[in-house]
């Protein structure tokens, strides 16, 4: 996979460089006396992700000038579906927080039900509903605790 | 003696084999679903296990996994769709016998080679962790930095198909550790200010959103080839079918010890996994066979055998160097670790000392939930086999629902499912993109020992000389650098290998494209 090799080389260089110069410094303290700085291991890190990408970038740019490059490696549909995923959970906490705990679950479980297409009204009532009363069984009946 | 039947009266007690019974059912429940496997089980059942005592939270979780394990042959030999890479030889051996009538023969015959491979590593397990952990104890800070940094190398070089990937995954778990509380001055790292990040971040959400959730984007993705998954399974109505019969024992028997044996020893290693087991068994018993191709034609019990046996194996013997040296080899190990903080244990070497009788009563437990798993199995099986066709449509949108319930108890409320989507979005994109999630999981949770055993590490040795002092250190890291370089080379050959192979498919596509063209030409003259 030359290709997304390549671009996960390059993002991984701006990302380790990023970390070392930026990151790392800005969100580090000095540690005061310590013999040893609380930054050591995370520039380990950083400078050993930066060595490996530059290394990761340059064999994949060797492949493909040497003419093997592949496809796709993310399809369309794992893209659209990643979104949903991130846009049904996001919205479950936005509800979770305005709204209350049983509406979030139920409208990010409804909503990834239609987005796989499902469209039967029974399942799409009766599912939240189980999940959502056995969740409240489980958690404030069974095991004394709650949720929200 | 007296404490031995103690332990075991615990451990057998109704109420923990019921826990034991339910982390079976409910693991060979997920692991039967198409495209869910032993790490989403286990890492959405953790957040159960803060309420439970501790043996019966461990016994739970090993009952999951070793459940799941069994459960993915269910989906891989009746749909064709593995729940996991490990069960993809199972498949290719299996499914054709499901289309050929003989699907209740294959599920039988991989139960009952799971449950021989599963119950030999586990006693493996319980023979040497002790003993190995008995040398642990007298390794000191430099020796544990230069196992540990060996470890990661041999994880990172196993776990994907490049080194370079999983050392890049290990390092950016290592980093991604050092967030919050430097362990020595108190100070803050990484944490942009949030209070919430002192603490560093959570391993359960971090491990739902890398394991559960990207799988779940993944997965929804590719729906429709799930749901178009056809029935093409074929009934038949004669007994020597349905059944496992003497002369399948025959020729299975000599696969299930082979794979028992390849998986134990595969589990023990650090970072190789259930698929280099399950393929290396797998590819074994085809060669043995000497029937080539005709061995996924036709499909094969013994392939079955060979890579279930192999495939459960792993499981138990992946927490040789978890008990042992505190380590983990593989994602179910890591993520034991962390219901083994949730319970105040700490791994390792002293597990053994400390609590002893617990780990007693978790090898009893592992004995229990391999002859639980043989019984749910075997009566389960219709149960399991219908259950394996409801719709991804139903299915997908309850673990969603689950990983949130898991993150949030587990995280500290929202702050936890925000962890989990940034997670989920990172393992999306790192299995996509071929980097080890495994290495980069196992870099999070060695993270915080390896920057300890460093700092230690800097403080006893301070010039290059100081290190004769430590040979078992200096063999370790001699270890750590011919393992680089051996990889390199290793996978060198296979990229060229596979270099040649993609070649001469486009060369063959070519051909079949310019035949395509001359041949209405020729019908046309």
């Amino acid at each position: 996979m030359p290709k997304s090799d390549l671009f996960a080389g390059l993002f991984l260089t701006v990302f380790g460089l990023l970390t070392l110069f930026v990151l790392i410094p800005t969100q580090t303290s000095s540690g005061g006396d310590a013999t040893i700085s609380p930054a050591l291991l995370p520039q380990i890190c950083a400078i050993g992700i930066t060595g490996l990408a530059i290394l990761l970038t340059m064999r994949a740019a060797g492949r493909i000038r040497s003419g093997k490059a592949a496809g796709q490696v993310v399809p369309h549909a794992e893209w659209l579906s990643s979104i949903a995923v991130i846009v049904g959970v996001g919205g479950g906490v936005a509800l979770f927080k305005f709204v209350n705990p049983a509406v979030a679950a139920g409208v990010m479980i409804v909503g990834l039900m239609l987005y796989m297409g499902e469209r039967r009204i029974w399942l799409l009532v009766g599912i939240p509903a189980v999940l959502l009363v056995g969740a409240w069984a489980l958690f404030y009946r069974v095991l004394g605790t709650a949720i929200g | 003696m007296q404490d031995l039947m103690a332990v075991a009266g615990d451990a057998l007690a109704p109420g923990n084999v019921a826990w034991v019974l339910f982390g079976v059912t409910l693991g060979y429940l997920v692991g039967a679903l198409p495209g869910l496997g032993k790490g989403t089980a286990t890492a959405v059942a953790i957040p159960l296990t803060f309420y439970l005592e501790p043996l019966s939270a461990i016994a739970f979780l090993v009952g999951i996994s070793k459940g799941s394990t069994a459960g993915s042959a269910v989906s891989a030999i009746l749909l064709n769709t593995p729940g996991e890479p490990s069960s993809t030889p199972t498949a290719m051996a299996g499914y054709p016998l499901a289309r050929a009538g003989k699907a209740q023969k294959a599920l039988k015959m991989g139960l009952f080679a799971s449950v021989i491979g599963d119950l030999f590593s586990t006693i493996v397990l319980i023979l040497i962790a002790q003993e190995l952990a008995a040398y642990a104890l007298g390794v000191g800070p430099v020796e544990l930095t230069a196992i540990l940094a060996f470890s990661m190398v041999f994880i990172a070089g196993l776990s994907g198909r490049s080194l370079i990937k999983g050392l890049i995954a290990g390092l950016f778990g290592i980093l991604v550790s050092c967030i919050g509380l430097e362990v020595e001055t108190g100070s803050p790292r990484l944490t942009f200010g949030m209070i919430e990040l002192y603490d560093g971040l959570p391993l359960i959400p971090v491990a739902i959103g890398m394991l559960a959730l990207s799988e779940m984007m993944i997965q929804i993705g590719q729906r429709h080839r799930l749901a178009e998954e056809s029935d093409l399974l074929k009934g038949s109505n004669k007994p020597e079918d349905m059944r496992v019969t003497l002369d399948d024992w025959k020729r299975c028997l000599r696969p299930i010890v082979r794979g028992s044996l390849i998986g134990t020893v595969i589990g023990i290693l650090p970072g190789l996994g259930a698929s280099v087991g399950s393929f290396l068994s797998y590819g074994a018993e085809r060669k043995a066979s000497g029937r080539g191709a005709d061995f996924e034609e036709s499909g094969a019990i013994e392939g079955v055998a060979a890579a279930e046996s192999a495939d459960n194996a792993v499981v138990p013997a992946s927490l040789v160097p978890l008990f042992a040296i505190g380590i983990p080899g593989s994602v179910i190990a890591a993520i034991l670790i962390g219901a083994f903080t949730i319970q105040g244990i700490t791994p390792g070497p002293l597990l053994f000392l400390e609590n002893k009788d617990l780990i007693l009563g978790v090898y009893i437990s592992m004995l229990a939930a391999s002859i639980i798993l043989l019984f749910i199995g075997y009566f389960g099986q219709n149960m399991f086999a219908r259950i394996v066709r409801i719709s991804p449509a139903l299915i997908m949108p309850v673990v969603v629902f689950l990983c949130c319930v898991g993150a949030y108890l587990q995280g500290g409320g929202v702050f936890g499912i925000s962890v989990m989507v940034i997670f989920g979005v990172i393992g999306f994109f790192t299995k996509k993109y071929d980097f080890s999630f495994v290495t980069f999981l196992i870099g999070f949770v060695i993270g915080p020992s390896f920057e300890l055993s460093l700092r230690q590490s800097l403080g006893l040795v301070t010039n290059l000389s100081e290190m004769a002092d430590h040979p078992v250190a200096l063999v370790f890291g001699v270890l750590a650098v011919v393992g680089v370089w051996r990889l390199t080379v290793m996978q060198r050959k296979q990229m060229e290998a596979m270099s040649r192979r993609e070649d001469a498919a486009a060369r063959s596509e070519r051909e079949a494209r310019t035949n395509n063209i001359e041949q209405p030409r020729e019908s046309t003259t």
